[in-house]
């Protein structure tokens, strides 16, 4: 078992304190997503777990070791994380190659050759590979594994951003780290590249069962490749938990309005019940027990609102509404709606058959909504 | 000399499609956090880089030592002894009046090869750099052998001026490139004149430059010696030498070098605080206006003044003699091998010492701040400020005083360019090894290199460059350098410099001919040749 344990652990820039008292459970094999809007952390936290910053209180543990804690940071080298940095970093005077065997020791491949050695057993039988031949055999394998066989003996400055993100990873890889931290490493790429990429990697890095942090601050890719999401904010962790759970039941307003769109109404308290705009929604309060009567904030997502035209013959329930505008995206689209009695409302829905700008619709929320304390 | 450590930033030819985008690309709080920037230098960096300061810092605190031990009535009456009072006039006279000649005329070639459409404006450039690649010296041999009349202040001060124009058209030119056409667009929509709107807009980003170049050729011009001696002119550095070779007066000498060395740090610290003021942003830059024949035909004779005089008659001068059937008959080749010889070897020996000595120094400098680190980079650049002759002079006592077993040695010979010529390597050492990212050395570290296998596999490689250069820059200046080798070399070594010093004195130029020629090919050459391959190295000529 290699877990990683981030136990209280603070951080700080001179006098800034960067991280403050996060804690967070990674299990062996686990792609973990560390997810906050820029300066929030998220860097410092990857940086402290290489090795390449000291904490100032808390400490780290991967599996039974130790790694860091005030005082006595394991140098990185020692460590057994690898890390893939933002900019891909290549060494740009060693081939595509010799970048990914930067890590892998010479002489190998030489003493099996000689005969003299009896031959070792690879390090990489436990992780269910056949023990590489030699340098160039561990080399060519991990080029092939990123999906870049015949670039080896290319340099740095002809890769493509895409290519270059794929060598920094095979160059993580092939020490077979316990761990691996992945710093925004597709944020340079074009949108297009990024989507295909992302997800090539997520896939890659669950075949080797490598334990992952991914650093980012795109909530999509956050969403979509993470088991379990960190949410990160001005150093604190805000929540931690499966993209569902980020998303449906967010810990904190702030959450809530990061990761996603949001719908915000005011209304009244009623048991179980909000009554707003919408009619009566069936909430839950978050963070706190409110009673009866006291005025809640009502928080939903856009798609959790519909247009229910079975609902227009009986008046109790649903909330009339006019179409004001539409945003259309192509797979979907995002619908103002002014609502009769009240403000108006974001609902998103498929763009299969999709009302007109100034048609009636009669709305009703599908799901039960957020209740969070009046400001 | 030094004008700035060249930071140039190369783009690799044909990177392709998806690169970075300007969005995501800079996060300077973190990754300043990777650099050990605000942390403490290791101690064995810092007590190496403290020895090579020291080093560096010999011949002036021993210049100190050996002036004031005589004590203060008899430096004031040294300095006040007629000769003295010319000495210091002249020096200052001919550093003032080259200095504005050489500002006047530098911007001009600056601006026109700038802001005009000339033909060939790179290789006008290139031309327009050469004189640095000359020492005064032979350009004064390559004068003397067609006029040998020559003498006194005006030969001196037009010679000087052609020799050190590059250090003001340079970094003028590198400003007017980078300062912003906009601005000067938007000062002539608001209804300036194109005169008023350069005044306006463009000059306030050059002066700096302008500036600190010609402070770069006021302290040549008084660090200058083989030039003014051939025409005989008498400023410190010529007189530093007649009081110390001819009546062996030591603590006169060692009173003219002090004055000489206060007015060389003037100059330098001046040239430091320009230089603060160097603006760096790139700007979009004023594309060159085409003129007509007759107008371009007018501007030749600006751009091409200064290396005809610097460069082009010399090399006539000397090639002529060299041509000559007498001269031709009367080589002595053994003799030409032996000086070859030993001037290669003392600047291969320089330049590995300064290397040496510099690498601390740089290393330190690169990745640390502080005032300790500021003030033994400083320490290092001092021999940028010391005149050849002083360092000389300074390095003579030292020897006989310290160490009397070395006195006329090579080893102090050698010690002595590397103290000179030490800010060249650190400058392009210091560039280049703090052009390496600290983040691809923290990726070594997670890879699982110790510190010390990551600087030799990460850091050492990509800065390799920078330390040939550096070598390069310190063995070309040492075959180039005069007054100290007269001053330090042991009896019976001869330079290429010093054959040529010695017979052009006794005005036996045929004799001298092959020298000044195998001179200009053993330092020149290579010296056009390395400004050639990077662009910026030629203002560290």
């Amino acid at each position: 078992m290699s877990d990683l344990v981030v136990d209280g652990v603070s951080v700080t820039h001179g006098s800034t304190l960067a991280i403050d008292d996060v804690s967070l459970r990674i299990r062996s094999g686990e792609l973990v997503a560390v997810l906050g809007p820029s300066g929030c952390g998220k860097t410092t936290l990857l940086l402290s777990i290489a090795g390449l910053l000291p904490v100032h209180a808390g400490s780290i543990t991967i599996g039974d070791r130790e790694i860091s804690r005030p005082g006595r940071t394991v140098a990185p080298e020692k460590r057994g994380v690898g890390w893939v940095p933002q900019e891909a970093s290549l060494f740009p005077h060693l081939s595509v190659g010799e970048n990914i065997g930067f890590a892998v020791p010479r002489g190998r491949g030489a003493r099996r050759r000689s005969g003299s050695f009896p031959s070792e057993v690879g390090e990489g039988a436990g992780a269910g590979h056949a023990a590489p031949a030699s340098r160039a055999a561990r080399i060519a394998e991990l080029a092939q594994l990123v999906g870049l066989g015949d670039l080896t003996g290319r340099a740095p400055n002809q890769l493509s951003g895409g290519q270059a993100q794929r060598v920094a990873l095979a160059r993580a890889l092939a020490p077979r780290p316990d761990l691996l931290l992945l710093d925004e490493p597709f944020a340079a790429l074009d949108t297009q590249l990024r989507t295909g990429l992302r997800r090539e990697v997520a896939e890659l890095l669950r075949d080797q069962g490598t334990t992952s942090l991914l650093v980012t601050h795109d909530q999509e890719e956050a969403l979509t490749l993470a088991d379990r999401v960190a949410v990160l904010r001005d150093g604190h962790l805000e929540q931690f938990g499966t993209p569902e759970e980020i998303y449906q039941q967010p810990a904190s307003d702030w959450v809530a309005s990061f990761v996603g769109d949001v719908v915000e109404l005011p209304g009244q308290w009623r048991g179980g019940r909000v009554l707003c705009a919408l009619g009566s929604v069936e909430a839950s309060a978050v963070g706190f027990t409110p009673a009866d009567g006291e005025t809640v904030r009502l928080m939903l997502r856009p798609e959790w609102i519909v247009p229910r035209p079975d609902l227009l013959a009986q008046a109790a329930a649903g909330a009339d509404a006019r179409v004001a505008s539409i945003s259309y995206a192509g797979h979907d689209a995002m619908i103002t709606a002014d609502l009769v009695d009240g403000p108006s409302v974001l609902l998103r829905m498929a763009a299969v058959e999709l009302p007109e700008v100034g048609d009636d619709v009669r709305l009703a929320v599908q799901r039960p909504g957020l209740a969070f304390a009046a400001a | 000399m030094t004008i700035a450590p060249g930071r140039e930033t190369t783009t690799a030819a044909g990177v392709p499609d998806t690169r970075i985008t300007p969005a995501a690309s800079s996060r300077p709080g973190v990754l300043a956090a990777l650099g050990p920037a605000g942390a403490r230098p290791p101690i064995a960096l810092l007590a190496a880089a403290i020895v090579a300061a020291a080093a560096a810092a010999i011949p002036l605190v021993y210049l100190l030592v050996r002036a004031t031990e005589s004590g203060l009535a008899t430096i004031v009456e040294t300095l006040s002894r007629g000769r003295v009072l010319e000495y210091a006039a002249n020096s200052l006279g001919l550093a003032a009046a080259t200095t504005v000649t050489a500002l006047v005329l530098g911007t001009a070639v600056a601006f026109v090869l700038t802001r005009v459409r000339v033909p060939f404006a790179r290789t006008w450039l290139l031309i327009s750099a050469l004189p640095l690649a000359v020492p005064s010296y032979l350009a004064g041999y390559g004068w003397l052998v067609a006029f040998p009349s020559l003498n006194g202040f005006v030969p001196s001060w037009l010679l000087l001026t052609a020799v050190t124009v590059p250090y003001v058209t340079l970094p003028v030119a590198a400003a007017l490139r980078g300062a912003s056409g906009d601005l000067e667009g938007v000062a002539r929509t608001l209804g300036r004149g194109p005169l008023r709107a350069f005044l306006v807009a463009t000059w306030p980003s050059v002066r700096p430059a302008a500036i600190a170049g010609s402070l770069l050729v006021a302290l040549y011009a008084l660090s200058d010696f083989g030039l003014v001696a051939m025409m005989r002119f008498p400023t410190l550095t010529w007189g530093i030498n007649a009081a110390y070779s001819a009546s062996f007066d030591r603590a006169q000498a060692a009173t003219l070098a002090l004055l000489l060395v206060v007015l060389a740090l003037v100059v330098v610290v001046g040239e430091r605080a320009a230089r603060r003021q160097l603006p760096r942003a790139a700007a979009r830059a004023v594309a060159p206006r085409s003129v007509g024949r007759g107008m371009l035909l007018a501007m030749l004779p600006v751009v091409a003044v200064a290396p005809l005089i610097g460069v082009g008659v010399p090399l006539l001068g000397l090639l002529s003699r060299l041509l000559e059937a007498a001269t031709l008959r009367e080589i002595d080749v053994p003799r030409l091998l032996e000086a070859v010889g030993s001037t290669v070897g003392v600047a291969v020996a320089a330049a590995l010492l300064a290397v040496a000595l510099a690498l601390p120094i740089a290393a330190l400098a690169a990745r640390y701040r502080g005032r300790l680190v500021t003030a033994i980079e400083s320490v290092g650049y001092l021999g940028h400020a010391l005149p050849g002759i002083v360092v000389g002079l300074s390095l003579v006592f030292f020897a006989l005083a310290v160490v009397p077993a070395l006195y006329q040695s090579i080893v102090v010979l050698v010690f002595a360019y590397a103290v000179l010529f030490m800010p060249k390597a650190i400058g392009t050492m210091r560039a280049g090894l703090g052009d390496v990212p600290p983040r691809l050395v923290a990726v070594a570290r997670t890879l699982g290199m110790s510190p010390l296998q990551a600087w030799w596999r990460v850091t050492v490689p990509l800065a390799l460059p920078s330390v040939g250069i550096g070598a390069l820059l310190v063995a070309i200046a040492t075959m180039k350098e005069l007054p100290a080798t007269l001053l330090l070399r042991p009896t019976g070594v001869q330079t290429l410099a010093t054959e040529l010093w010695n017979r052009t004195v006794v005005f036996e130029f045929g004799a001298a001919a092959p020298y000044a020629a195998l001179l200009v090919l053993v330092a020149a050459v290579p010296a056009v040749i390395l400004s050639g391959v990077r662009s910026s190295a030629k203002e560290e000529l």
